[in-house]
């Protein structure tokens, strides 16, 4: 797939010669490109060839959320002209921060980004501002589902979501107890290990596919 | 000022505003790669701007790190661009009312052009010279105009 392409041509490249960042912009333009014919293909795939709705059998996780939907704040949230588009906004822009810079750490990883900066160095200078983001996310998150709690238990693309979220979580989790504790060993390694890339990897993939779900949501609401 | 209502028909009247309204899958797609590219584009400014107001520590300059950052910023931004203009074309005379689209593309222009003017000049440029205060004042104004950028986008849907 893209990171088999991508990944491997950037090896070797001198960040500094001035052909090389021609050459960059061409393959992240076509990283871009490839990405968005996925990102096309899955998102058709979500809105047109799957159910967007589901009757599931969790009638006691359906009780809570309906519970949830006729509290004040959840009909407070959604039938505010304000409130509901502010949160939305800041969960849009929430992205930015948490995904958007976890990403540069995920793409340090792959070696697609700041090859020549200390794997420890770039985590430490894009941990701060992520956390907050994710802070920031989970909060409207939590909002958003509180608005809306009983419309998204009966969303396919929710769960779907929640589940890539779960994921998500694991994978960080499982690399920051095993592969990130050893960071030293491989800190300024030219090529990572193995594990280290494919926890990059996966995390790229799967905060991509949150993101698109995310979206998809909203279609099938 | 010469009225922009021909653009905004010339956009609505065009072939591929007709194939993405036809469709019930390209709108949605164009969006999620609108909001994906998105994520990367306000993750670089950030980087760069969180770094310039002092949040993050910093071990390696900051033109340093723009520069590295820079395909990411410009593929992401071109992303944007043609993905956004898919979704123009498709409800140009719907924006063409829409006050918070006026707001977010006069925003659009401002940042894209401070981005590269103003703000590459300043990383460019030893703080030495310039003093940190300037850095920090280029960092807020930049991160305040890609902001107002998403809320007026995101405003669209709502008003």
């Amino acid at each position: 797939m893209m990171s088999v392409e991508i990944a491997a041509a950037p090896v070797g490249v001198k960040a500094s010669s001035p052909g090389s960042r021609t050459k960059k912009k061409i393959l992240g333009l076509i990283a871009g490109g490839v990405i968005a014919v996925l990102v096309s293909a899955l998102v058709w795939l979500m809105a047109v060839a799957m159910p967007s709705k589901t009757d599931g059998p969790f009638t006691f996780l359906e009780n809570i959320c309906v519970w949830l939907y006729d509290t004040p704040v959840s009909v407070g949230i959604r039938e505010s002209a304000l409130l509901f588009p502010a949160i939305e906004g800041i969960h849009l822009l929430g992205i930015g921060l948490s995904v958007g810079m976890l990403c540069w750490f995920d793409l340090r990883l792959l070696g697609l980004a700041m090859k020549d900066e200390p794997v420890s160095k770039v985590w430490s200078r894009v941990m701060p501002a992520a956390f907050t983001g994710f802070v920031l996310m989970f909060i409207t998150g939590g909002l958003l589902f509180w608005a809306e709690a009983a419309t998204a238990y009966h969303s396919v693309h929710f769960w779907i979501k929640i589940g890539l979220i779960v994921l998500a979580g694991v994978n960080a989790g499982y690399f920051e107890m095993t592969t990130h504790k050893h960071v030293a060993e491989w800190d300024t390694a030219p090529v990572l290990p193995v594990r280290a890339r494919m926890a990059g990897l996966f995390s790229l993939l799967l905060w991509t596919a949150v993101i698109i779900t995310g979206r998809t949501m909203a279609y099938s609401f | 000022m010469p009225s922009l209502l021909p653009l905004f028909q010339w956009a609505n009247n065009l072939p591929i505003a007709d194939w993405v309204r036809n469709s019930t899958w390209i709108f949605p797609a164009a969006e999620t790669v609108h909001i994906v590219a998105l994520a990367v584009l306000f993750g670089a400014i950030l980087f760069v701007d969180l770094q310039l107001l002092g949040f993050v520590r910093r071990d390696t300059s900051v033109s340093h790190l723009e520069k590295e950052l820079r395909p990411w910023t410009f593929s992401s931004l071109i992303v944007i661009l043609v993905t956004g203009a898919l979704l123009f074309s498709s409800e140009a005379m719907k924006l063409y009312i829409s006050a918070p689209f006026q707001i977010k593309i006069v925003m659009l222009f401002l940042a894209i052009a401070f981005n590269y003017t103003i703000h590459r000049k300043v990383i460019g440029t030893e703080t030495v010279r310039l003093g940190p205060a300037w850095g920090k004042v280029t960092a807020v104004v930049s991160i305040a105009l890609w902001l107002s950028v998403g809320l007026a986008g995101r405003a669209i849907g709502f008003f």
